[in-house]
């Protein structure tokens, strides 16, 4: 594999897309985690400037030629990989696998969501699709609420967590910032943050004028670029955050066959902040459900009988599954390019949203945040359960004042962190229902929280 | 607002309406820049102005009703809600405080928080509020959703003494039956509905929406309500649950700006305000919440207390540069009836400012226009 000594593994690959060709914009990397170019196209003189530098580089192709020959060729010329993004005719990732076969290079796909190879052996799986995240907004500059009670937040986070459930590879969104709008730095920090919050990656991509800017040394610009890097390192620098399991009593058995569908119930769950597992269908265990308490099943008849049993002896034994009604169908049929539920889908999911809701009520599952409406979550904890981290994202422009976190479990310390490397020890107090509580008193665009036994 | 522009909106008074008989209390405003200033103080010096926050609250059971309308999570430009449409957490935080040092008995914070009917408390979290600050700014402080049933096994049934407007009685969460002290804690602020939004119209939001509701059961109140009381209340197109005193006349007008004055006025009546306070710190003009179109955060800069709802609110309107007695089509009241007249016809207390005492700051010089 042409992949220097110095080279991180494809796990900790940190994309950003690269339209430059000139050397010098490789300084726009310093003190930021991007250690990895997507190129349309290349020099061998950049390539070698960026390997010098430890930067991995990919060479993107897109359906049209057998994308087998230039693979090798990018690869003969220095580069780490190959990245096939959109819909390539079937065989066609496997024939550049095979060429690649003897350089050790990655061939790495940026399917239709439908089309990701979900729990197969690759290091990094894609999608070229995804939504730009955000708060929804009304003329007047107030937010929309959305039909799960909250502000509507666009979001990939679900669909994320969905993906990730599947298998241990790093999960890459490769969507572009939408045409004709002005996109301001924060916005960059949260299309980051959305997809870091659950575990995933944004591949970073810049609109036109803001690349112009960059390119050209403007300052306000060059202000939103560390800005951007530093929430990226925020999350970056804590790579044990994505090895931490989600912590909470609620339990999502996924359709086997429907990521989207799944994605687009986590993200439901989501915008209540109810900390959730998601186990896909065929990987459902004792094991996987040990620690929970409720247990929504979508997964339907595309159980099998030995798994539908695992759900009647967690019953049983003293657990609430909550199952989709009979004949209760999800997404399959749709259209390869739709990526988020349609009203009708909306409408479906009613069905079940309901009792979803009903069930979890106000308990505390693993955490209860207050004036968050505008932000999305992620409660992750240690195997011993010594220690959980409460990640939050901000997607509106605006910082939000006083924010409450409760979790279960009695810890004796709470640590603020922030993108701006602010490490703070918070006041902790008992909760109500046995847990431990903070106030913070500001959330600008993302934080963590860190609670420890001792 | 000139002296001379107050003298004449006084004196021009009666050629609209003869002036009732209703009573008048005197009403106090206080100059306070900005939540960041000494709030407490500036409340205290209103209640010293009225005679002093004893006499009405020691050894009693003080039930406050605070304005906190619309979802938390609706904001306008990302600000906290108690800086534009809330009534502000600092001024709620110094309330009990004040109370608590009258020696009130028990001080309850109530609202019927939108579209649930859960705990207060979850509701005052989500707004950005303090629950442990209120608990440690006096002692018996408690909080009641008065949403749904809440706390207790019954709801109050509350009759409309001398008959209501819309509705004979009303059935209404226990705490705005037992207390000895009713507060009304509002906003100064614009009404979408209603023109303003003060002591008066704060009120409406007794109402349980397990009721009263736009998903209220038909027969029984449904104790896990999710939605507002748009259907039922402001354009009457359901009726509220059986279990309820039903619409005396269901072929009245159907029109918001006639039910809801109305249904207010009504609700007055039947639960009187002890003693009503209104924070017009900063806030918003144009309308209620950020649900209105157009809405504009505004500093005014004033807190206003009385002792008389009806007195109280007419002060308040003249400070946001509108005459209190002004007829339907006529500013802030171009849609609607006016409360306050409603208020006053049901002999809750007069809207005659010449008959209203005004203490502390005089309203020329606290006036803070909100027409645009």
């Amino acid at each position: 594999m042409p992949l220097f000594a110095s080279a991180p593994p494809p796990s900790a690959w940190v994309p950003a897309r690269w339209t430059w060709t000139d050397p010098k914009t490789l300084d726009l990397l310093s003190g930021t985690p991007i250690n990895c170019l997507l190129l349309d196209s290349y020099t061998v003189d950049f390539i070698s400037r960026a390997a010098a530098r430890g930067i991995v580089t990919l060479a993107v192709f897109r359906p049209g030629a057998d994308p087998a020959d230039a693979a090798r060729k990018a690869v003969r010329a220095g580069m780490q990989g190959v990245v096939l993004e959109g819909d390539f005719p079937k065989g066609a990732a496997a024939r550049v696998r095979d060429a690649l076969a003897d350089t050790g290079a990655i061939a790495i796909e940026l399917a239709s969501r439908r089309a990701m190879a979900l729990g197969g052996p690759e290091p990094i799986i894609g999608t070229y699709q995804g939504v730009w995240p955000g708060v929804q907004m009304l003329d007047n500059g107030a937010a929309r609420a959305g039909p799960s009670g909250s502000l509507w937040i666009s979001t990939n986070a679900g669909f994320i967590r969905s993906a990730r459930a599947w298998g241990p590879a790093a999960v890459w969104l490769g969507y572009r910032p939408p045409a004709h709008s002005v996109i301001t730095g924060e916005r960059y920090g949260e299309a980051i943050g959305d997809a870091e919050l659950a575990g995933g990656r944004w591949i970073l991509a810049l609109d036109d004028d803001f690349r112009a800017r960059l390119e050209r040394g403007d300052p306000a610009a060059l202000q939103d670029w560390r800005g951007m890097a530093g929430v990226l390192q925020f999350f970056e620098t804590h790579p044990e955050w994505r090895t931490l399991r989600a912590y909470g009593k609620l339990a999502l058995v996924q359709d086997p066959a429907d990521a989207l569908l799944s994605g687009g119930i986590l993200d439901m769950i989501g915008a209540r902040h109810t900390p959730v597992r998601a186990i896909p269908g065929q990987r459902l265990t004792p094991e996987s459900l040990q620690g929970a308490s409720m247990a929504v099943n979508v997964a339907g008849e595309a159980l099998s009988a030995g798994q539908r049993q695992i759900l009647t002896n967690f019953a049983r034994a003293g657990g609430t599954v909550l199952t989709a009604p009979p004949g209760w169908k999800g997404h399959s049929a749709a259209p390869p390019d739709q990526i988020t539920l349609d009203n009708a889908e909306l409408n479906r999911l009613d069905d079940i949203w309901h009792d979803v809701q009903t069930m979890i009520g106000r308990k505390n599952l693993g955490a209860r945040l207050f004036n968050v409406s505008s932000m999305l979550s992620n409660v992750v904890a240690a195997e011993d359960g010594r220690e959980v981290v409460v990640e939050l994202v901000n997607y509106s422009a605006y910082p939000t004042d006083d924010v409450t976190v409760q979790v279960l479990g009695a810890f004796k310390h709470a640590q603020l962190l922030t993108p701006a490397g602010i490490q703070k020890d918070l006041a902790v107090y008992p909760t109500e229902e046995g847990g431990t509580g903070v106030d913070l008193d500001r959330v600008s665009a993302c934080i963590a929280v860190r609670f420890r036994l001792e | 607002m000139t002296r001379r522009e107050w003298i004449a909106l006084v004196s021009a008074a009666p050629l609209l309406e003869a002036a009732s008989s209703a009573p008048a209390a005197p009403v106090a405003i206080a100059k306070c820049a900005s939540y960041s200033g000494d709030v407490t103080a500036s409340l205290a010096s209103l209640f010293d102005r009225l005679g002093g926050l004893d006499r009405i609250v020691r050894g009693k059971t003080v039930t406050i009703k605070v304005n906190m309308t619309g979802s938390p999570a609706l904001r306008i430009q990302g600000r906290p809600p108690g800086v534009t449409h809330y009534v502000h957490p600092k001024l709620v935080g110094a309330t009990a405080h004040l109370m608590g040092q009258a020696g009130a008995r028990r001080i309850r914070f109530v609202e019927s928080a939108w579209a649930t009917g859960g705990p207060l408390e979850d509701y005052l979290l989500d707004s950005g509020w303090s629950v442990r600050g209120f608990l440690a700014a006096a002692s018996g402080v408690e909080f009641e959703n008065t949403n749904a049933l809440g706390k207790s096994k019954r709801y109050a049934r509350l009759p409309v003494p001398g008959g209501g407007y819309l509705f004979p009685a009303y059935d209404l969460n226990h705490a705005y039956e037992d207390t000895d002290v009713f507060v009304s804690l509002a906003k100064l602020k614009n009404h979408e509905t209603c023109g303003v939004t003060l002591s008066l119209k704060n009120c409406f939001g007794m109402l349980p929406a397990s009721i009263y509701g736009d998903d209220a059961g038909v027969e029984e109140p449904n104790e896990n309500p999710a939605t507002g009381r748009g259907d039922t209340m402001h354009a009457g197109k359901r009726q509220p649950s059986k279990s309820a005193p039903s619409e005396l006349d269901p072929s009245s007008s159907r029109e918001p700006g006639y039910r809801v004055p109305r249904i207010v006025a009504d609700l007055v009546k039947a639960r009187p305000i002890d003693l009503a306070i209104v924070d017009g710190i900063e806030s918003i003009a144009g309308g209620e919440g950020p649900w209105i179109k157009g809405v504009r955060p505004v500093q005014p800069g004033v807190l206003l207390a009385g002792l008389n709802p009806v007195c109280t609110d007419a002060v308040a309107t003249a400070v946001m540069g509108y005459d209190p007695r002004a007829p339907r089509g006529t500013a802030p009241f171009q849609t609607c009836d006016n409360t306050l007249l409603l208020a006053e016809r049901h002999g809750i207390g007069t809207t005659d400012l010449r008959r209203i005492e005004v203490r502390g700051t005089p309203v020329e010089q606290a006036v803070f226009r909100y027409e645009a």
